[in-house]
């Protein structure tokens, strides 16, 4: 056999059109641009994380004075700040987890079957977003004290929370549903797997991005909400409710410090994440 | 006809029907069971106290004492008193829907194409902000737009702002805050739209020489319309009722209409009026919806394959 | 939830629900009233019994902090009586306070609370008197009253102080920086006319304390507003605004605006600039040479709140060195007489303090507003329409 006989043809080198400049700038602007739209999110986030490294003798955190570790080193010094982000955080992620599940059903629903007031139920679902929050936390409010088997503190504040955020879960995850391709189901079907394992194993993976952008969006949403919450709170504390209230004498540099906290926490939790799912995934090559 | 709900049905054009539980029967149940339990939920707690909220918009006196009467004319107050502040509302939350949309869509392009293994990464930076609640990263905005902050006085070097001019308590201030508190909002359902879209229907797109340009205009954008759709909704909705970005950021002439409501409710203890201006706003964002997803197509929105079913 | 609902049981729950969303009750609760009398005040005679615990409800940061993040004037008072105290920091402003309690108060409940403190220049505790939803104190138990200082002694809206007895005062005055400003500012006409001072300035969105001042700049007595006082003052305020001079209308936001040189000036509470002054030590805050407005947050006894238990805590913070205790952290304008005196030797710093501890000629400068107007509805509306809103 003769390795001279046939040669593939070369590569052909990228020809250096205006087409292909395009395309490069294209891409490095794209890039450009979307760091540039991160750091624009960033920068407050940088100066909260900057004063809470400050030193103010007085109460009040509006200016650099000068650097300290003290915050750090006591970020629970003021007090009921450790209670207050902790219920934050319980009720978000309690909240965030039941509405998702919740909405993602209601937008199944709502995409896939032909229901009867279909236009009615898709208003239901954006009123509680235009809703002005004052009038729907005192309305809530006005239902709780009628129920006296409930009292006001933690289980209404995550009731209210759950309710609000389903409108975002439905509307979030629909966006993912209506360029879903039901092909995939259909031939999950023609393989013979019935409604719930297909549901399993090729709807519910498919739409799992759209499913946990909406449980992040709600989670935002619930840790937070501040006028709803302050109706349905009783003398529970959450942690904007924490902040709200000690604004008019203090805005200490601790309220910073555990916000930073809280943000390294899920950004090395993501990070860690991320991790052993490529190390999963480079095991399975 | 494809259906998720089929288990094991009879054969599609099946001949006979299995008693109670037919075909369509089945269907129905599945879905309204899929609806109950989030139904129920907004049901019991958005409804009925919505409910309530009407019959208090209807009613007149002054505080405590209300009674009810059929006072449509809180409605007709709530509008001729204040439709100015209605107005700008609609105004500050359409700007800044738009300016969030020019900012998140390219963003959301980025994390859904370019993110690799990193999305989940750059979605949890998305709505990290929201960690530290929002007076204090209104705080740090004020510091960083202060009168006296280095960002203005390059802008009055450069001639941008008068010598006078300031950034903080303007509507420029306002819309800036509205937007950049909604911008997760924006971002995350674009994101969800646009990472689904199969990156081959590009490829073949560039086979049949379109240009990027033309791939993006023909086919991305169209793909990604449901989550255009989603992140305005989510971002222009609540916007219009916010408050505290005006209360906060802005002058008296920049005040919007939940600056109002809040007032209205809080201050003046006039119930019967926020909750006649609650439901004005309501209506009107409602309209301006009915109208958005009219021009967009809402087949296309909620999915072809819903009408198709 | 293992097994779902039938349609059966969803309904047959949501009736029952339903029956209790009554039309009357809910309606009471959003604050109609529909067959009560809102003056319900017909205490029974009071218990002389303490109970185990005491409901305080106050704002935050606003009681004496001590290491161990402990409230140390709390636990001396369960020492000394065996009180333990149930202290929740959740009232952060009046108006939504006031939101939150009137639902069961309009109803004749009680609302978990022994002690409330709420600001006298709000209207509110005018309010609440007048809707007979405060309990009278057991002035029996507190004796110590004798050490209130006397300019507090007999406000209009309360003369005989038989519903309230303040926590902590302040006053409302203008703040400002020198540097920027150029001079002494002592005069409201200047704050509001000066073209240096266009769009650097702030006033409070609270009523009593703008109106106040600036009727008290027009020569006329906030204490008694008539008609033609109110326009006036309307008239000065809306001109300002027109013509820019006025930035914006704050709470207490107007504070990192004058920390980081945004504002020069602004009408400002004593305790703020305390805070600020101590990291911008030139800043600098005067009652106007007019008159400034004297406030006062107040002890309150809710509807159902427990009146003997109270009344003793009252009476304990009346004690000079309790309250020395307290005021050595909030530092705001302390009500009782002789707490001075204690911290002369703990912490002169704030016993000098004019701002904590105010001359006798600056509390004849300081007035309070008409507790009458404060609650006019047609004068609050023409207020918020000033403002914007």
């Amino acid at each position: 056999m003769t390795t001279q006989a046939v040669s593939l043809p070369a590569e052909p080198r990228p020809r250096v059109t205006a087409a292909a400049i395009g395309r490069w700038v294209g891409s490095r602007v794209l890039s450009v641009y979307a760091v540039l739209a991160l750091l624009y999110l960033f920068l407050p986030i940088v100066v909260v994380i900057a004063f809470s490294f400050n030193n103010p003798r007085g109460r009040f955190n509006f200016t650099w004075e000068g650097f300290t570790w003290k915050n750090w080193t006591h970020p629970f010094a003021v007090p009921g700040i450790g209670s207050a982000i902790r219920i934050s955080l319980e009720i978000a992620v309690l909240s965030s987890i039941a509405a998702t599940m919740l909405g993602t059903l209601m937008a199944l629903a709502l995409i896939r079957y032909r229901i009867r007031g279909q236009g009615g139920l898709n208003m239901l679902v954006f009123l509680p977003m235009a809703t002005p929050e004052i009038v729907m936390g005192s309305s809530l409010l006005a239902l709780f004290l009628n129920w006296s088997f409930i009292s006001l503190g933690f289980v209404t504040i995550l009731i209210a929370h759950i309710m609000f955020n389903i409108s975002y879960v439905v509307v979030t995850v629909r966006a993912r549903l209506a360029g879903f391709d039901r092909h995939l189901e259909e031939a999950a079907h023609d393989l013979g797997a019935n409604g719930w394992t297909t549901f399993r194993k090729v709807t519910l993976p498919l739409i799992a991005p759209g499913v946990l952008a909406a449980n992040l969006l709600a989670f935002a949403l619930s840790i937070d909400d501040f006028v709803i919450t302050y109706f349905n709170s009783g003398s529970t504390i959450t942690f904007p409710l924490f902040v709200w209230g000690s604004a008019r004498v203090a805005t200490p540099p601790q309220i910073n410090v555990i916000g930073t906290m809280i943000f390294i926490v899920a950004v090395g939790g993501m990070l860690a994440n991320i991790v052993v799912q490529n190390r999963r995934a480079r095991r399975a090559v | 006809m494809s259906a998720i709900a089929e288990a094991s049905g009879p054969p599609a054009g099946g001949r006979e029907r299995r008693s109670f539980l037919s075909f369509g029967r089945r269907r129905k149940l599945v879905a309204y069971g899929l609806l109950a339990p989030g139904l129920a939920w907004l049901l019991v707690f958005f409804v009925v106290p919505m409910y309530f909220l009407g019959e208090t918009s209807l009613e007149s006196g002054s505080y405590p004492t209300f009674t009810f009467n059929w006072a449509w004319h809180n409605y007709s107050d709530a509008i001729t008193t204040f439709h100015t502040q209605f107005l700008r509302s609609i105004e500050f939350a359409g700007i800044a829907t738009v300016i969030a949309l020019l900012i998140s869509y390219p963003l959301a392009y980025w994390i859904a194409f370019r993110g690799g293994r990193w999305k989940n990464l750059y979605l949890l930076l998305v709505i990290a902000p929201f960690f530290v609640t929002y007076l204090i990263r209104t705080l740090a905005w004020e510091t960083i737009l202060a009168d006296d902050g280095w960002v203005v006085s390059v802008l009055h070097t450069l001639h941008i702002l008068g010598p006078n001019g300031r950034l903080l308590a303007t509507s420029g201030a306002v819309i800036a805050g509205i937007t950049y508190n909604f911008m997760p909002f924006m971002v995350l359902p674009l994101y969800v739209s646009l990472e689904q879209i199969d990156w081959r229907l590009l490829e073949a797109a560039r086979d049949l020489y379109a240009s990027s340009r033309i791939a993006f205009l023909r086919v991305t954008l169209p793909l990604s319309l449901p989550g255009v759709f989603a992140g305005t909704l989510l971002t222009f909705i609540p916007a219009c009722g916010d408050f505290i970005n005006a209360q906060l950021l802005g002058t008296p002439q920049q005040y919007m209409i939940g600056n109002v409501i809040q007032s209205q409710f809080l201050v003046i203890n006039n119930y019967p009026e926020a909750a006649a201006l609650s439901f004005v706003l309501m209506a009107a964002i409602m309209l301006a919806v009915i109208v958005y997803a009219r021009l967009l197509g809402t087949e296309r929105l909620a999915g072809a394959a819903a009408a198709a079913a | 939830m293992s097994d779902r609902l039938t349609r059966k049981q969803f309904f047959g729950r949501a009736a029952a629900g339903g029956a209790l969303l009554t039309v009357p009750g809910l309606a009471s609760a959003c604050g109609t009233s529909v067959n009560n009398a809102s003056k319900s005040n017909a205490s029974a005679p009071v218990q002389k019994k303490l109970a185990k615990v005491l409901n305080f409800d106050n704002w935050p940061l606003y009681i004496d902090v001590g290491k161990s993040h402990n409230h140390p004037s709390l636990q001396q008072f369960t020492k000394q009586t065996g009180v333990q105290v149930n202290y929740v920091e959740n009232i952060n402003d009046n108006q939504s306070f006031f939101g939150k309690i009137q639902g069961p108060l309009s109803r004749g409940e009680g609302i978990g609370a022994d002690l409330i403190v709420m600001t006298d220049s709000s209207g509110y505790p005018q309010k609440l008197i007048q809707l007979g939803w405060l309990e009278k104190l057991y002035k029996p138990a507190i004796p110590n009253i004798k050490n209130l200082v006397a300019s507090q002694q007999h406000p209009s809206w309360d003369p005989n102080r038989d519903y309230s007895l303040p926590w902590q005062s302040g006053m409302t005055g203008i703040g400002y920086d020198p540097n920027k400003v150029g001079y002494e500012l002592t005069s409201v006409d200047k704050l509001l006319s000066d073209p240096k001072l266009k769009g650097k300035i702030t006033l409070l969105n609270e009523l009593s304390d703008t109106v106040g001042l600036i009727m008290l700049a027009n020569g006329d007595d906030p204490a008694h507003v008539t008609k033609t006082t109110w326009n006036r003052a309307m008239n000065t305020i809306q001109k300002a605004v027109n013509s820019g001079q006025i930035r914006q209308f704050t709470g207490n936001d107007y504070a990192p605006l004058l920390a980081n040189g945004s504002i020069y000036a602004c009408f400002a509470w004593s305790g703020d600039l305390v805070q600020l002054k101590a990291d911008h030590p030139g800043l600098k805050w005067n009652l106007p040479d007019t008159g400034g407005m004297l406030w006062t947050d107040n002890m309150l006894i809710p509807l159902k709140g427990n009146v003997f238990t109270a009344s003793t805590y009252m009476n304990f913070y009346y004690e000079p060195k309790i309250a020395a205790e307290v005021e050595d952290y909030v530092n705001y304008i302390c009500p009782c007489q002789g707490a001075d005196k204690v911290l002369e030797k703990t912490d002169p710093a704030v016993a000098h303090n004019t701002l904590i501890f105010p001359t006798q000629q600056m509390y004849n400068n300081a007035h309070p507003f008409d507790p009458v107007a404060v609650n006019n509805p047609t004068y609050k509306q023409q207020f918020q329409n000033v403002i914007g809103a």
